[in-house]
């Protein structure tokens, strides 16, 4: 066995040798947080016009009254109702999808396990094509009734529902299979994929283009009524997980041992799949699909502060956020002013790190 | 005390143990040995609640179908037979996940320290800081032992006996180390806790348990102490082999010397 390969660097800071590495842990999560509220101020700051969020900020911060009242204006329009929007939708979708990462891979205690993997996102994606391909025909009446939520909440159900018949499929005698679900998991994906084909077959030329650039996934649509919508879901999400990080620790000796060690198991697997169901199906609605920040973001992680997830989890959401602001100024400023679908950014950098993983792990990798 | 009534286990359609007694008391180490397949790890599995069953399980005379994961971690702690390891966490972090029930028995503000005194005693000084995985399998066994330690530190807690379940302790360790771990063992009934252990080694057995319950085919073949159980005609048959039973006349104690395969 590649000893090396599965350890990763140990370095000096804080991993003394007596093995706890928590000192470094804080270290590392304060220096995200700073990180993160730099990736914030840059995202405020930089876009395709030249608003100048610092302007506005004075401007609020001292009541001053601007010398070109138009200009002002403008400003505080995109600031507050096209880049706070955004920047805030960017930092609860990363953060989701990192923790959402972690705690998968914590549950089926495996590195590569990415809510992606289990159906979850191919299940919003087929909820969120059908609103949208069939949202003027059959299912006219929902889209009136629900206004812009349709496509969100069509999204969130899909996920939601996906993981209920994987549990359900999986979970026998209160016992849930981690290989069933992870194999049933990859059928119902393929399943809800191959429907989505068959809607896209069906869409015409301007629904197309939305499902196109939907499906790569971006956070251009954020606005507050859909922070207001997703928002609080994903927030709930996030708030539940610090509580799950002890059992997921013990998990990582087996659902049985964990049992010995005083885990109730079956609840801490039944509160982790909802949570990130209800985390990915509320992300994937107002997005799309961004991939491998759910891979990329812990195991990077695991590689700096280790897998103990107590740190991990808290970690993941600030290094997830950064990562997806930065993404995402990324992908509104190479092409300016038109923009990059963000889900292409993720993935040029995300795919390549992740065959990375896969070379380095290759022989200990057991699904 | 545990005590087993009629227990049956069956998994699929196959019954692996079936209408087994069993009891072992606070202040012995109770074995239980048996050729591979007759079922010993089955049966282990059901007096900790990990596999469902047929019959009762009393766990210091509670019914143990009825008792929480965290009421029952407080009563007793299990090494299982291997533990494998998706994650690259340090020796120290697999040992301390051995506090998470947080009834070690030790004064509280102690449990810091708990990792390295429950290493010192597995003979693993200066381990805590290397990587699990990188460690051989005798050593990953003897650092989930102390695992198992720090959950059940004290063998008695608010008076209560604590028992350790333990699958194949010493399988896969070197003759200096199966001592020290059965030491271990030893210890922990003598300050008043109890122990469940799988062995293979009859003549280990003969040293360190107090009784010794023979399963064969899933049932119950015999039951009692060493120089009760350990007798040609019943090792022989049990185990399908020509053996010889003698007994140490320092020491008075039962020793198996096997002749050749049946």
């Amino acid at each position: 066995m590649a000893e090396q390969s599965i350890v990763g660097p140990v370095g000096k800071v804080g991993m003394s040798a007596n093995g706890d590495r928590s000192a470094r842990a804080r270290v590392v999560i304060l220096l995200l947080s700073l990180a993160l509220a730099l990736s914030i101020f840059l995202s405020l700051t930089s876009g395709a016009s030249d608003a100048s969020a610092i302007r506005v900020i004075r401007d609020w911060l001292t009541e001053a009254v601007p010398i070109d009242a138009a200009l002002a204006a403008r400003d505080r329009l995109i600031v507050y109702d096209i880049r706070m929007p955004r920047v805030l939708l960017g930092v609860l979708i990363g953060a989701a999808l990192a923790v959402s990462g972690a705690v998968m891979q914590g549950l089926f205690r495996n590195p590569l396990a990415d809510p992606g993997l289990i159906g979850v996102s191919a299940g919003s994606s087929l909820g969120a094509v059908a609103v949208i391909v069939l949202g003027t025909t059959w299912l006219a009446p929902v889209t009136l009734a629900l206004g812009t939520l349709a496509l969100p909440l069509a999204a969130f159900f899909g996920g939601l529902a996906v993981t209920l018949l994987l549990y359900a499929i999986a979970t026998r005698h209160g016992r849930t299979s981690v290989a069933t679900m992870l194999l049933a998991g990859l059928a119902i994906a393929a399943l809800a994929m191959a429907l989505t084909g068959i809607l896209i077959f069906m869409a015409d030329d301007r629904q197309l283009r939305d499902l196109t650039f939907w499906q790569l996934g971006s956070l251009g649509g954020a606005t507050w009524p859909k922070i207001g919508t997703v928002g609080p879901v994903i927030v709930l999400a996030l708030a539940a997980m610090p509580f799950l990080s002890r059992g997921l620790n013990a998990l990582a000796l087996g659902e049985a041992t964990a049992g010995h060690l005083g885990i109730p198991v079956q609840r801490l697997k039944y509160t982790a799949i909802v949570g990130v169901s209800a985390a990915v199906g509320a992300s994937v609605a107002v997005s799309g699909g961004i991939g491998f920040i759910g891979i990329v973001v812990p195991h990077l992680l695991r590689l700096a502060i280790g897998p103990e997830n107590r740190y991990l989890l808290p970690a993941s959401a600030l290094l997830g956020a950064s990562l997806l602001l930065l993404a995402d100024a990324v992908a509104r400023t190479i092409v300016a002013p038109a923009e990059l679908p963000i889900g292409i950014v993720t993935a040029v950098a995300g795919a390549p790190f992740f065959l990375w993983i896969l070379l380095r792990k290759r022989g200990i990798v057991d699904l | 005390m545990i005590e087993a009534r009629d227990i049956s286990v069956a998994i699929g359609n196959k019954r692996i143990v079936s209408h087994v007694n069993f009891a072992a008391r606070p202040g012995e180490v109770t074995a239980i040995v048996g050729p591979n397949g007759s079922g010993k790890t089955t049966l282990l599995k059901a007096l900790t609640g990990e596999l469902s069953y047929a019959g009762t399980v009393l766990l210091n005379s509670r019914d143990l179908s009825g008792m929480k994961p965290a009421e029952a971690a407080t009563l007793r702690a299990v090494l299982p037979q291997s533990t494998s390891l998706s994650f690259a966490f340090t020796v120290r972090e697999i040992v301390r996940l051995g506090l998470i029930s947080g009834r070690s028995g030790v004064l509280p503000g102690e449990d810091a320290r708990l990792p390295e005194r429950a290493l010192a005693r597995v003979d693993l000084d200066g381990f805590a800081g290397r990587f699990y995985q990188e460690l051989s399998g005798g050593e990953q066994q003897r650092v989930q032992l102390a695992r198992v330690l720090c959950q059940v530190w004290a063998p008695v807690l608010e008076g209560r006996p604590r028992f350790l379940f333990l699958d194949e302790p010493v399988s896969s360790l070197d003759v200096k180390h199966q001592l020290i771990i059965l030491n271990i063992a030893r210890d922990f009934v003598r300050r008043g806790g109890g122990v469940v252990a799988i062995l293979h080694d009859l003549n280990l057995t003969a040293m360190y348990a107090d009784q010794i319950f023979v399963l064969h085919h899933g049932q119950l073949a015999a039951a009692g102490s060493p120089a009760d159980v350990l007798k040609d005609e019943l090792i022989e048959k049990v185990f399908d082999c020509r053996l010889k039973v003698g007994v140490l006349p320092s020491a008075n104690m039962p020793f198996v010397l096997p002749q050749s395969a049946a």
